[in-house]
Formats: structure tokens, sequence, C-alpha cells
């Protein structure tokens, strides 16, 4: 009886405001938060395109262009570098030959290099070297490969060959040392888009550096770093003032990356200022609600109804809106995931259902979080307004 | 329960010196006392301050020895709900609700009383017909005695009238009178009535000139 009581005062019209606002607040923040959760992979470490922000840079030709441990220790220290890896080179002479079935063989010199495996965009278990191993895996970068099938395998007579049948030719490494020579069988275990090198397992380079030449001292040519953002004016006068070089087409796609990320934070934020002035005005409407029955609530007050039974009543009307609010959020949330799917293929991100998981469980924390404020509230006005003294009746003297 | 009252007086204005304010007493169980006084000197101050809806006041109210600025919001629920009843001068009826809505919100707190009993007690009252007419509709005289039966729809140990007949002819005064003080007597409660002047005749343990 007492909810229908207090039900007469509230008009249908009030309530959709209500609902209207809420969902409005809601919806823009967990379709923003969608957006956010289905873009991350964008900037993970696997992707190419925007991911791990990476520059690799070496200093000026000359006579001595290693990089020394003090240099090292400086750019860890730059608050703008996350990561510092050092590429090694081979201090022996590699002699590479190929030779496939029918076909004839192939031999070049060459150079190996190795970097630490966090800096390399490729995952793989047989990423590994041993004395013990069989065979030396080899990483190449995809350009190698995309050279030989469009510009040398068609004037050579050769065949075109893709990333499967790489792995399968046999490579035979001759190294040269200071003090000894030794064969090694090795394969194209992948490529690599973002690592211009050969690359072989640091494993491998460190104990081959020290078996064959053990008396030539291994230095760093090139090193890589993990960096925040790498337009950033202090890295790039940093490299100016150390005389580094580095290469202008990492620095493009930074750019994007940092842009692309600049506006998702901007939507972000606007969407979480909507969503603050929405429950602004979603607690407005609460205090309307229960303004409107003033009367009503104070005078039940005093006939022994507690603070309790009273709020009850608003607290279940909050719990319904904000319950339907949810539920028109996720709707909101589902049709924007379709309509961003197109798009979001294009920036080659997985658009998997599993951010809605995330988007769910977010929205169930939202309406627990919400109707606690909201039930805290209610209690705060109820009780201020039928607190002792300030009661419609001590106006009677 | 036994009311002390000790040297009480309003600190939002100053009554004139009178048997009710600055005084020492007490209001004890089963017996009846008459609160007179002219407009404005503060009888309905004096039912607030029982009833726990105002604390501006100096000197102390002890419920059975207990200061009553010492109860909390719950304790003075439940003293609403079984040990106090009041029928406000502004008698404070749901306008939108019926007469027989009005008293069963009361009722259903406690489950006091049931349909028939209160739809005996309406007719006693000669407002047994108006019992599913919205309050608003009914005349002033009307809602004083629904106010009434609502008043006596729960457990009580005091009950306080203010200027409860004001608009009620002789007749129904008298039909009111005999049920409150039947009630009273059988819950031997202490009854408090707030009058501008007339005694409805009723034999009162004290009359506090106030």
């Amino acid at each position: 009886m007492i909810s229908d009581l207090l039900h007469k005062q509230i008009r249908f019209s009030q309530l959709l405001f209500f609902a209207l606002t809420s969902s409005l607040g809601l919806g823009i923040l967990l379709v923003v938060f969608q957006l956010f959760v289905d873009t991350q992979s964008l900037f993970g470490s696997s992707n190419d395109l925007l991911g791990n922000q990476t520059v690799i840079i070496s200093k000026a030709i000359g006579k001595d262009n290693a990089f020394t441990e003090e240099e090292i220790e400086t750019l860890k220290q730059q608050d703008f570098v996350k990561k510092v890896g050092s590429f090694t080179n081979g201090t022996y002479r590699v002699q590479g030959s190929v030779s496939l079935l029918g076909m004839g063989g192939m031999s070049t010199d060459m150079f190996l290099e190795s970097v630490s495996d966090r800096f390399i965009d490729v995952q793989d278990e047989n990423w590994k070297w041993s004395p013990e191993s069989r065979r030396v895996p080899v990483i190449i970068p995809k350009n190698y490969i995309d050279l030989y099938n469009y510009g040398f395998a068609p004037g050579a007579g050769l065949p075109q060959i893709n990333q499967k049948v790489i792995s399968q030719i046999p490579i035979k490494l001759s190294l040269t040392g200071s003090s000894k020579r030794k064969m090694y069988d090795a394969y194209i275990l992948a490529t690599s888009e973002k690592i211009n090198t050969i690359l072989v397992p640091k494993s491998f380079l460190e104990y081959t550096n020290q078996v064959l030449s053990p008396d030539i001292e291994v230095k760093i040519s090139r090193v890589i770093m993990e960096v925040t953002n790498p337009s950033d004016p202090k890295l790039l006068d940093f490299f100016e003032k150390n005389n580094y070089q580095y290469f202008q087409s990492e620095l493009l796609s930074s750019r994007i990356s940092y842009f692309l990320q600049l506006v998702l934070a901007i939507v972000l934020g606007i969407g979480i200022l909507i969503t603050a002035l929405s429950i602004t005005l979603v607690i407005t409407n609460i205090n309307l609600l229960i303004l409107k029955n003033k009367q009503t609530i104070c005078q039940l007050y005093f006939l022994g109804f507690s603070r309790k039974q009273i709020a009850s009543v608003y607290h279940k009307i909050s719990y319904k809106i904000l319950g339907v609010s949810i539920c028109i959020a996720l709707i909101l949330v589902v049709i924007c995931k379709f309509i961003f799917a197109p798009f979001l293929t294009i920036l080659q991100t997985e658009s998997s259902a599993f951010s809605l998981i995330y988007v769910f469980i977010v929205a169930i924390v939202l309406f627990v979080v919400l109707a606690l404020y909201y039930t805290k509230h209610t209690n705060k006005k109820i009780a201020q307004m039928t607190a002792v003294n300030t009661s419609l009746l001590t106006t009677e003297i | 329960m036994t009311i002390q009252i000790q040297t009480i007086i309003p600190t939002y204005f100053t009554p004139a010196s009178s048997e009710g304010w600055s005084k020492v007493f007490s209001l004890k169980s089963g017996q009846k006392y008459l609160v007179k006084a002219a407009s404005g000197s503060g009888k309905s101050s004096f039912f607030n301050f029982l009833y726990g809806l105002n604390n501006k006041f100096t000197g102390a109210i002890q419920f059975d020895g207990k200061d009553i600025l010492s109860y909390t919001e719950p304790e003075w629920t439940q003293l609403r709900r079984k040990k106090i009843s009041i029928v406000f001068q502004g008698l404070r009826l749901f306008p939108e609700l019926t007469a027989l809505e009005n008293i069963q919100l009361k009722n259903q707190l406690t489950a006091h009383k049931t349909e028939a009993e209160i739809l005996a007690y309406m007719k006693r009252l000669d407002v047994d017909q108006l019992a599913h007419k919205q309050a608003e509709t009914l005349s002033y005289g009307q809602q004083q005695r629904v106010a009434i039966v609502r008043a006596l729809c729960q457990p009580f140990e005091l009950l306080l009238l203010d200027e409860p007949f004001s608009h009620i002819d002789d007749v129904q005064i008298a039909n009111a009178t005999s049920l409150i003080l039947e009630e009273v007597s059988q819950r031997n409660a202490t009854l408090v009535i707030a009058s501008l002047g007339n005694s409805y005749n009723i034999d009162y343990t004290k009359t506090l000139l106030l």
C-alpha cells in the first residue's frame, strides 16, 4: 500500500526521462568500452601496423660505430624508452649455401645477427638453439622473399616460393672464425616484417662467437628500443644530440598509431563525461521523485513507517530503471559491434564476440556500483527529509 | 509508561509562565490529562516534543526514566508503532487514499485490528458509510473522526490528541470520547488531550494550563 501511495505522485513520463538519461550514459560508456577492448589488439605486440612502438638506431658510419655499455645504460634511463635491446653480430665470416634438388646450388657470403627474443615479431617454439640441436633456425626479412619472388626468380628461371616451401629449403652455413671453422645445418623458420636483418637465436650467436673467434670482442652494432611514442620530440632531440640514426618510415606508422590512441582516449573521455552527466541527471531525477512526495514521505515516517521501508520503494524504482537501462545499453553495444565490425576488419584486428563478455562483466559491475550509489543517495535524502526538527509538523505550535 | 517532564521550555519562543512549561511533573499510566491553552501557547509543540518530531527544548523528557533525546531513529519508529499514538492537529491523512485505506495503512504496521473491527469503530463514529471515499472529499469533521479511528488502530501506552474534536458536533464528540476512553482504559494507557477550552465531559486526572 505504501508503494501504491508513493507511486501515485510519480508520472510515467518522468520515469521515461529517468530511463532515457540512464540508458544514454550507460550506452555510451559501454559502447566506448567495447570499442576500446576491440581495438586493443591494434596496439598489442602481435600487430605489425600499430603494435610495439619500436625504433632501431645505429651510429653514423665511421670507424668505430659500436655502442658502449654506458651508452646503452643512458638509453635505458630515458623516460621515453620502455625497453632496450641490442643487436649483436657474428664475429666470423659466414657463407651460406643452398642446394635445390635438380636445380643446382647457390652460395653466398652473408652475415648473422641476434637480438633479444622480446623484440622479434615471430613467436615460435622452435625459435631456440643449443649445441645439441641438429639445425639452426633463421629468421629473414620478408623483403628478401619478395625480392627473390618478384625480382630474382623470374629472371633466373627459378620457381617462386612461399612461406611453407621456404622452411623446407636446407641451408648449409659455413662459419670461419679467427681460430676455427665450422659447418651448421640451418633452415628458415619464419620471416619478419619488422626486423630487417638475418636473425639467429641469441644462444647460437653467443656460442659460435665464443668457439670460433674467442679473441674477438663482441660489439653492439645497432640498438632496438620499445618507446612510448616514437614521434616524441624529446626522443628525436636525443637522437640528434647523440648522432644516432633511425629509420624514418618507422616513425610514420608510429604517428598514425599515436594519433589513433589519442582519438580513442578523447572518445573515451567524452564517453565518461557524458556518463557522469547522465548519472548527475539520474540523481537529480531521484531527488525530484523524492521531493515530489515530501509530504507523503514525512507523514508515513511519522505514522511509524521506517526510513528503510520508505526508501525501499524508491530503491525498487531505481533498480528497475537501472536494469532496463543496462539492457538497452547492451542492445546498443551489440548493434554498434555489428556496425563497427567492417571498419575493424580493415584495421586488421580480430573482432571476436569475446569483447562482449568483457562488456557484460562491466555492465554487471556498473549495475552493482550504480545501484549501491543510488541506494545510498536515496537513503541519505530520505534521512534528511525526515530528520528531527525539519518536519512539516514542527511548524505547528 | 511513565513520562517524566523536567522543566522543559521551547527554545524557539518564550512561553508565558504556566503549569506546563518550566515545571517538573509526570504523566502516569491509566491517567487522563487535559492540556488547555489559548492558540499559540505551545500545545502542538508540547505534543511534538513527546512524539519526537521536535527536540528544540531545554530541560528533559523521560519515558520510564530514559531521556527521549537518546532514542535512535529505529527506536522512535518502534515507539510510534507500539507505544505512542497521535491525532495531529492537522490530521495528516493521505488525501489520495480512501478513509479505510488511511486507517489500514497505519493498521498494517502492527496488524492490530481486523477490517471488521475497524469498520465497527467507523460505524460508532458514523463514518462507516464513507469508508471507500477518498479522504480529500470528506469534510474536516469527518476527517477528524477517521484520524481518531486511525490512532486507535495500533498498540499504545500514550495517546496524544491535539484538538481532536474541533470540527465535530456534540453527539459525535460523545461517541468519540466514549470509544477513546474504552480503548485507553483497556490498555491502561496515558491519555493527553489538547484543547482550546472545552473539556469534552471527560473526568481528567489533571488539567494543565499552558
